[in-house]
């Protein structure tokens, strides 16, 4: 089992979690699309807090021995989880940053002629 | 296909060639001022300046050559796939890349466009190794060209020679995958593989090579081992990737 003095201890700074994340939220510092691992994360974490008994179960279910360290191996994961979304935003990203610089290059040249066009005409009506 | 009908763009991707980009484009346009490309409805090449920090957009500006500029360095796959895009936003039929270093020869363009025009082939890559004449590059370079080149054979059954080269023309059905679809980084061998499943027809002519005239290779030593390790996954990634969406 889980101290109690811990429970509390986790209780609390799950509450301050989802805080935290509700706080970036209404300042819009934060896309809900890309929240919901991390509010998904922190529900899981809240229930498992909440009901310690249902922890116990599940971590005996992996074959993990102590509470604690099944507790860790569940943060670990989600937190790779989230990782892993990161760099998935980041490649895609990567993907449109590439494709509006080529638009920008190609643009740039229309631009640049048509500039020069411009430029010709004003020449010939002065003539 | 009727070369009185078909438009030809050469793209150029050029990164710090500021000692090299005049020179090739010189060389390029006595070639067409001497008609060498005289029967073609279009040849017109294009730079595509990929966010250098030296004086190559400036040299372009001043010069008036024909380019794209970039304002982020992309590295060669993007900038090669900026070419792409313009090539069928205009309307070309047939897109040549080459090296802005002038370690390509504008000369053998006609033998390279030949199978694309006879439609023997959809992408042609001008190799080193055919008649094994020019400039060959290093020998350990070469090895590690062998390895890229049996890989390819290994994955997709299919025997190319001079998978590093940088010298290629595509017709109008690759610009349009290759806009679409274009590897970043070290695009070269994945760009073989990309065209081999969507069942390209590749097909090797023989070109001279010349040692770079001026400026340093992108590819230095420090960073051979990450190019082999990179590309090697890349090719491997792209083969099982397509093999999975067919």
């Amino acid at each position: 089992m889980i101290p109690s003095s811990l429970r509390i201890t986790l209780i609390i700074a799950v509450i301050c979690y989802f805080i935290i994340i509700l706080y970036f939220l209404k300042q819009r510092a934060l896309n809900l699309k890309y929240t919901l691992l991390w509010l998904l994360s922190g529900a899981v974490l809240g229930i498992l807090v909440i009901y310690p008994d249902l922890l116990s179960h599940i971590i005996r279910i992996l074959g993990i021995e102590d509470n604690m360290n099944g507790l860790f191996i569940i943060c670990i994961a989600f937190m790779l989880m989230i990782m892993m979304a990161l760099t998935s935003i980041a490649s895609r990203q990567n993907v449109k940053i590439r494709q509006l610089v080529q638009e920008i290059g190609i643009l740039d040249k229309r631009i640049r002629e048509l500039e020069q066009k411009q430029k010709q005409e004003r020449k010939n009506v002065g003539n | 296909m009727d070369k009185k009908e078909t438009k030809v763009l050469i793209i150029i991707p050029a990164y710090n060639e500021e000692e090299n980009i005049a020179a090739v484009i010189e060389h390029l346009n006595s070639k067409i001022l001497a008609g060498v490309f005289a029967e073609f409805s279009a040849v017109d090449y294009l730079i595509i300046n990929d966010g250098s920090r030296d004086s190559t957009l400036e040299i372009c500006g001043a010069q008036n050559f024909c380019y794209l500029n970039l304002p982020i360095n992309l590295g060669i796959g993007g900038a090669v796939q900026a070419g792409y895009m313009f090539a069928k936003r205009n309307g070309y039929d047939i897109a040549v890349q080459m090296d802005g270093d002038g370690q390509h020869d504008i000369s053998y363009l006609n033998d390279m466009i030949a199978p694309l025009l006879e439609d023997k082939a959809d992408i042609v890559i001008g190799s080193r190794f055919l008649e094994k004449e020019g400039f060959q590059s290093s020998g350990i370079r070469r090895m590690g060209i062998k390895f890229l080149s049996f890989l390819i054979r290994l994955t997709t059954n299919r025997k190319i020679m001079d998978v590093t080269s940088g010298y290629r023309a595509v017709n109008k059905r690759f610009i349009n995958i290759y806009v679409d679809d274009y590897p970043t980084d070290y695009p070269e061998p994945e760009a073989i593989v990309t065209a081999i499943m969507n069942k390209g027809r590749i097909m090797e002519v023989p070109v001279q090579m010349h040692a770079r005239e001026g400026g340093s290779s992108s590819i230095t030593f420090g960073k051979s081992v990450y190019y082999m390790i990179k590309v090697t996954l890349a090719i491997l990634v792209c083969r099982l990737s397509y093999g999975i969406r067919r």
